[in-house]
C-alpha cells in the first residue's frame, strides 16, 4: 500500500477538494433555484466517488462520513422530492466537515470528532426518517425507472486533462521568445535581402510563414491558459451566504457575464480583490431588511457582480444596491489630511479614488459613517499588480459600483516604444490615444508642463527628465497622449519609433518598488527595453499636483 | 552553516574561486556561485535605482541585473573596454536564489585555495566594508580579496541604498511623489 501512497493521496485530496466545491456550488444553486434531480445527482456522484476513494486508502472515518452523506443524497434521489432549506444547510455542514477530514488526511487517518460524529448521526436520523416514508409511498408509485441510477455512475467526462501552471508558464515564455526571436531573424533577412534579392525574398517569405504559424501556436497556448470568470465567482456564494447570515442581513450575488475569460494569473490576483470588495458590500453597503424596507427597497440586497470584454481589457464592475458613500464625510476627512483644500468643487471620481490610499481605510470615523475603505489601498494593490485600474462610484442611499479594468493577459502586450534619452521605453498601447508635436510654443524645460491640446490644457511629462536620461539634441519633440480611467496627459519623448508586440519579463525581486516602470521586455535588437506604467506615472502626477494644491 | 562561519571565519573560504578585476584590484568569488561569464553586452539602466546598480541586461531572454562593485565600494563607475564582462552569479536572498551579473574589467583565472591559503579579512585598510569579505586568498606574493557575494549584493542593502540615494537626487522631477509610490508600485 505504501508504494505510491503519497501520490495517490495527493491526487485524492486535491479531486475530493474539487469535488467538494462543486457540491457546494449546486447545493447553494438548488437553494436558489429549486433545482431538479441533475443537482442532487452531481452531488451524489461527488459523495459516492470519494467515499469509495476512501475506501481505498483506508481512511476509514472518512469513507463512512462520506457514505452517510451519500445515503442521504440517495434517499433524496429516489424521493424525487424538492430539497429543503433544512436539508440543505445539514448538506453544507457535511461538505464543511468532509472539507476538515479531507485536509486531515494528509496526516493519516483522520478520526471524527464529537461533533462530526453528532453530525453523522443526524443525517442518518434524516435517511431512517425518510427512507420510512419512501417505503410507505412506495406501494402507490410503484418502482423507480432504473435509467437514473444508471447516470449515477462516475465516468462520461469530457477529454480534458490536469496541468501544471508552471508547464504553461514555461511553454508560454518559449512561444513569446520564438516570437522575439523571429523579429530579429526578419531584421536580418531583410539585409540579406538588399544584397541577393531572389534569395533573400524566397527567404522572407519561409520566414513570414513560420513567424505566422508561431502566433497561432501563440494564441493557442494562451487560450488553455483562459479560465471562465463565473467558476471563480461561483466560489464565492458561499461566503456571502454565511457572511449576509452572520450580520443577520439578506443578500444575493447576481453574475452576469460568468463565461467571460481571462488568463488563469489574472484570476488568481482579481480573485482576492473580488472577495474583498464582496465582503465590503455586504458588511458596509447592504443595509439591514428593516432599514431597507424603510427606505422602500427590498429587504434581500443585491450585489451583482458583471464581467464583459471591452477592447483589449476585461471590465469587471461590482455593484451593490446598499447605502453608498457619504461623500460629505470623506471630504470632511480628505480636508483634515490637507487634501483639496482649494479645489473646489471637487468631483465624485477624484474624491473617491483616496479611498484606494493606503492610511485613509484605518481612519474609524470615515469607516463607521460611510462604510467601505477598509482595505481598499489592498484592492488597488492586487488591481495594480494586473496593470489594471479600479474606480468607485456611489451615489448615496442607492449603492455603489466598483469597476475594474484588466488587461487580458499579463504575459504579452500590444505597444508602443518611444525614445527617451538614449534608451527605449514601451508605453502599454490600451492607454495611448495619440500623438502630436510638441511644439516650440509649448516647449519648457524641466520635468512638466502644460500644452494646448486643441483648445484645452494638457498636461504633460518629460520621460526623459522623470527618467533621469541625459539630455538629448533634439530639435522636435513628441508627445504621447494617454488615458488612465478619466484621467488624460501627455508623456513627452524624444522620437516614436512606433509599435510592438512585447513580451512581459518581470524585473525580479531586486527592483520591486521601483515607480514609474512596469516590467521589462526584449527588444527586437536584443536590447532590454523598460515597460512604462502609466497609471503608476499619472498617479504621481495627480498626487504631486494634489500636494501643490 | 552560519555557527561554523563564525567560528572560523576563513576556513569557509578555501575551494575553487573565479578571479577578477574591479577597478585595478583582483577579487575571488567561489566558483559554486558562478553560473557563467557573458561578454558585456549593452546594459539598461533602470531609473531610480542606486547608482552602482547598473541596469539590467537580457541573457538568452531572461532579463538579469547587473551591478558595478566599483561604485559599490566608492569608486568611479567601470568603463567599458574590450576586457570587460559580465559574471553571472547566483545569490541566495530571503531563501530565494537571484541571479545577479557583476561588471568586470577582465576576468583573469581560476584558483584553488587550501585551507592555509586563506588569512582572515584584516580589520581595515581595504575599501570594502568587512563584512562583505570572507578571507584574504595568498597568491604567490600577491593577495586577493574572497568576497562573500551573498553579502555583497544583499538585497535588503540595496534597497536601502536605493530609497535614501533616490530621493535628494531626483530634485528635477517629483521627489516627493517617485519616492511615495516606491513602497508601493511592484512588477
Amino acid at each position: 500500500m505504501d508504494f505510491d501512497r503519497e501520490a495517490v493521496l495527493e491526487s485524492f485530496i486535491a479531486e475530493s477538494q474539487e469535488g467538494l466545491d462543486l457540491m457546494e456550488q449546486s447545493l447553494l444553486a438548488m437553494e436558489s433555484s429549486a433545482g431538479g434531480p441533475e443537482l442532487v445527482n452531481d452531488i451524489f456522484r461527488v459523495a459516492h466517488t470519494m467515499k469509495g476513494n476512501a475506501t481505498a486508502l483506508e481512511l476509514d472515518d472518512l469513507a463512512g462520513f462520506a457514505h452517510a452523506t451519500e445515503d442521504l443524497l440517495d434517499v433524496l434521489r429516489e424521493q424525487n422530492t424538492e430539497v429543503g432549506a433544512s436539508e440543505i444547510s445539514l448538506l453544507l455542514k457535511a461538505v464543511d466537515e468532509l472539507r476538515a477530514l479531507v485536509i486531515g488526511a494528509t496526516d493519516g487517518s483522520p478520526r471524527l470528532t464529537d461533533n462530526q460524529q453528532h453530525l453523522r448521526k443526524q443525517i442518518a436520523d434524516e435517511v431512517d426518517r425518510r427512507s420510512q416514508q419512501l417505503r410507505a409511498g412506495q406501494t402507490t408509485n410503484g418502482g423507480r425507472p432504473a435509467a437514473a441510477k444508471a447516470s449515477a455512475l462516475p465516468g462520461a467526462a469530457g477529454r480534458t486533462l490536469r496541468a501544471d501552471i508552471d508547464k504553461l508558464d514555461r511553454m508560454l515564455n518559449l512561444t513569446g521568445e520564438i516570437v522575439i526571436a523571429h523579429g530579429r531573424l526578419r531584421r536580418l533577412i531583410e539585409k540579406v535581402e538588399s544584397v541577393n534579392t531572389n534569395l533573400g525574398r524566397d527567404i522572407l517569405e519561409v520566414q513570414g510563414e513560420t513567424e505566422h504559424l508561431f502566433r497561432n501556436l501563440q494564441e493557442e497556448v494562451m487560450a488553455v491558459r483562459m479560465v471562465p470568470i463565473g467558476t471563480m465567482l461561483r466560489q464565492t456564494l458561499r461566503s456571502v451566504r454565511d457572511l449576509a447570515n452572520s450580520h443577520s442581513k439578506l443578500a444575493r450575488v447576481e453574475v452576469l457575464g460568468g463565461e467571460v475569460e481571462v488568463d488563469t494569473a489574472v484570476l488568481e490576483h482579481l480573485k482576492d480583490a473580488l472577495l474583498h470588495m464582496i465582503r465590503n458590500a455586504i458588511d458596509h453597503g447592504i443595509e439591514i431588511p428593516p432599514v431597507r424596507k424603510s427606505r422602500g427597497k427590498n429587504p434581500c440586497g443585491l450585489i451583482r457582480v458583471s464581467a464583459a470584454h471591452i477592447g483589449s481589457n476585461v471590465v469587471v464592475t461590482l455593484q451593490d444596491d446598499g447605502a453608498g458613500l457619504n461623500r460629505a464625510s470623506i471630504l470632511h476627512k480628505a480636508k483634515e489630511m490637507g487634501l483639496f483644500l482649494n479645489a473646489n468643487p471637487v468631483s465624485d471620481l477624484e474624491l473617491f479614488q483616496i479611498l484606494f490610499r493606503p492610511g485613509f481605510s484605518t481612519a474609524g470615523s470615515v469607516t463607521d459613517l460611510s462604510g467601505r475603505g477598509v482595505g481598499l489601498d489592498v484592492v488597488r494593490r492586487n488591481i495594480e499588480a494586473l496593470h489594471g485600474v479600479v474606480e468607485i462610484a456611489s451615489e448615496e442611499g442607492k449603492g455603489t459600483v466598483i469597476t475594474i479594468r484588466l488587461p487580458l493577459t499579463l504575459t504579452i502586450i500590444d505597444g508602443f516604444s518611444v525614445l527617451a534619452g538614449d534608451d527605449t521605453f514601451v508605453l502599454p498601447q490600451e492607454y495611448v490615444i495619440e500623438c502630436t508635436e510638441l511644439t516650440a510654443a509649448h516647449r519648457r524645460p524641466g520635468s512638466s508642463g502644460i500644452l494646448n491640446l486643441r483648445g484645452s490644457a494638457l498636461p504633460y511629462i518629460r520621460l526623459r527628465e522623470v527618467f533621469g536620461q541625459p539630455a538629448t539634441s533634439q530639435v522636435r519633440e513628441n508627445v504621447i497622449v494617454v488615458k488612465v480611467g478619466e484621467f488624460q496627459a501627455g508623456i513627452a519623448v524624444d522620437r516614436l519609433l512606433g509599435g510592438v508586440q512585447a513580451v512581459i519579463k518581470p524585473l525580479g525581486k531586486l527592483f520591486r518598488g521601483i515607480s514609474g516602470i512596469a516590467g521589462s521586455t526584449i527588444l527586437g535588437d536584443g536590447r532590454v527595453g523598460l515597460i512604462v506604467d502609466v497609471p503608476g506615472l499619472l498617479q504621481d502626477m495627480m498626487q504631486s499636483s494634489l500636494q501643490a494644491s | 552553516m552560519d555557527a561554523v562561519k563564525e567560528a572560523k571565519p576563513h576556513s569557509s573560504a578555501n575551494g575553487q574561486h573565479l578571479t577578477f578585476f574591479v577597478a585595478g584590484e583582483e577579487y575571488a568569488v567561489k566558483i559554486l556561485k558562478v553560473k557563467e561569464i557573458v561578454e558585456y553586452d549593452t546594459v539598461t539602466t533602470v531609473p531610480n535605482t542606486a547608482p552602482w546598480i547598473r541596469g539590467v541586461t537580457n541573457l538568452r531572454g531572461n532579463v538579469v541585473p547587473v551591478i558595478d562593485l566599483a561604485v559599490k565600494f566608492g569608486l568611479p563607475p567601470s568603463k567599458i573596454s574590450k576586457f570587460c564582462c559580465i559574471v553571472i552569479t547566483e545569490v541566495s536572498y530571503d531563501g530565494d536564489k537571484l541571479t545577479m551579473g557583476i561588471m568586470a574589467d577582465a576576468v583573469n583565472q581560476v584558483v584553488d585555495f587550501s585551507e592555509n591559503e586563506v588569512e582572515a579579512p584584516p580589520p581595515f585598510g581595504t575599501r570594502l566594508k568587512i563584512e562583505y569579505l570572507l578571507g584574504m586568498g595568498r597568491m604567490g606574493k600577491k593577495f586577493c580579496l574572497i568576497l562573500d557575494i551573498d553579502k555583497v549584493l544583499s538585497t535588503d542593502e540595496l534597497l536601502a541604498i536605493a530609497d535614501s540615494t533616490s530621493e535628494p537626487q531626483d530634485t528635477t522631477s517629483n521627489p516627493a511623489a517617485l519616492g511615495a509610490r516606491a513602497a508601493e508600485s511592484g512588477v
